[in-house]
């Protein structure tokens, strides 16, 4: 018998995806992080479709990236197919591939066959497939914690383990009035009025799936130093930050194109700033009291 | 020499930059900042074989500069760009 399947549809940033899998599917009980999202079907087009299933097609299946795993780091290997692309990942470095996701060219459709870690599978093939579909659309997904205060949303970049999670949990300890939007994948979008960042169902290890979405203030690179201070950067510098803190396949050319289009303009708009910092309650007073200033009376 | 494959030229605002976008820059890593004299020199090489000679060439074609401080510029640039892995000799 065909087992029934049943679909949902979510709203990340102004953007509609579905998910579809069997009805009685245990994982859709494990996917609260989504719940804030979920939306109204009727009627609405959807950017892009993902759909759990047993088989897929991976004929033409030619290697364009293959990582070198690191232990305890989640590892993604990347296949041309004759009709788009083959995602081969798993959690680990160390653990055999365990979720296949073949995707349109355009990236609007993905099928998903899972061995393994269920939930990781999906949340990564959702992310996958939200950076690289919206990145023509004047989207980044980005690797950020977020912090809002005054209405703005600041949003704090580094490398892992630099401390940006860290510093965002300084300022809700010393920045009066501040709270947590995103804690590891906020969205940004570049309107006619300035950058603005969207809280998302990824969020790290923090479980902070907050739908809600403000004007972005700063975005702050964290620098461990041996002392606290912060200095706004240069255009190149600014495009630097953002670039390699944005998801995306720069190998294909409507991503890469995308990515620069929304980065150059946002960073032509909006104050980046490089903090050097200890993990210390003086960073974030540093920080607050310097991007603070200049967005007042915005 | 050539420009590695990847690499792309694009104009930030009033400054041009050199972006790593092939996929074996897959986690953004490179990215080098150029003037506009170099970035006429770069559009012009795209995609070819080219000497600091040619380089020299250009510069004297589109400025106002002798042949022999046109040769040393391109030679001071091509090995800039070499360093930065940008071009391969």
């Amino acid at each position: 018998m065909e087992k029934m399947l049943k679909k949902k549809y979510f709203d990340v940033a102004g953007h509609v995806f579905t998910l579809e899998m069997g009805e009685g599917d245990r994982l859709w009980d494990d996917l609260d992080n989504y719940a804030p999202f979920e939306c109204v079907g009727n009627g609405v087009d959807a950017a892009f479709s993902l759909s759990l299933c047993d088989d897929i097609d991976v004929s033409g299946k030619k290697e364009m990236y293959v990582s070198t795993p690191v232990e305890g780091d989640q590892r993604i290997d990347i296949y041309s197919l004759d009709e788009g692309y083959l995602f081969e990942m798993a959690p680990l470095g160390d653990v055999p591939v365990c979720g296949f996701l073949q995707v349109s060219g355009d990236f609007s459709m993905g099928r998903l066959k899972v061995l393994k870690a269920k939930r990781f599978c999906v949340n990564n093939a959702l992310m996958l497939m939200y950076a690289f579909r919206t990145a023509p659309l004047g989207t980044l997904e980005m690797h950020a914690s977020v912090t809002v205060k005054d209405g703005k949303g600041f949003l704090f970049l580094g490398r892992s383990g630099t401390g940006k999670s860290t510093h965002s949990s300084l300022w809700l300890k010393n920045v009066p009035g501040s709270h947590l939007l995103n804690d590891d994948n906020p969205i940004v979008r570049f309107t006619d009025e300035g950058a603005r960042v969207y809280g998302s169902p990824w969020s790290g290890k923090t479980p902070c799936y907050i739908n809600e979405n403000y004007p972005v203030g700063a975005f702050v690179r964290i620098n461990r130093a041996p002392y606290d201070a912060i200095h706004r950067m240069n255009l190149a510098e600014s495009f630097a930050s953002i670039s390699s803190s944005a998801s995306g396949l720069r190998a294909i050319r409507s991503i890469a194109d995308g990515l620069f289009a929304t980065i150059s303009s946002i960073v032509q708009s909006t104050p980046c700033y490089i903090l050097d910092c200890l993990p210390d309650a003086a960073a974030a007073i540093v920080c607050s009291s310097e991007v603070l200033k200049n967005v007042q009376g915005s | 020499m050539k420009i590695i494959d990847g690499f792309v030229l694009r104009p930030l605002g009033e400054e041009f930059l050199v972006i790593g976008e092939g996929i074996s820059q897959i986690n953004f890593n490179k990215m080098v900042s150029l003037n506009s004299s170099a970035a006429y020199l770069w559009q012009h090489v795209e995609g070819k074989e080219f000497t600091v000679a040619d380089l020299a060439d250009l510069l004297t074609d589109a400025y106002e500069v002798d042949a022999e401080r046109a040769l040393k510029d391109a030679e001071t640039l091509a090995a800039k760009w070499i360093e930065a892995g940008i071009v391969s000799e």
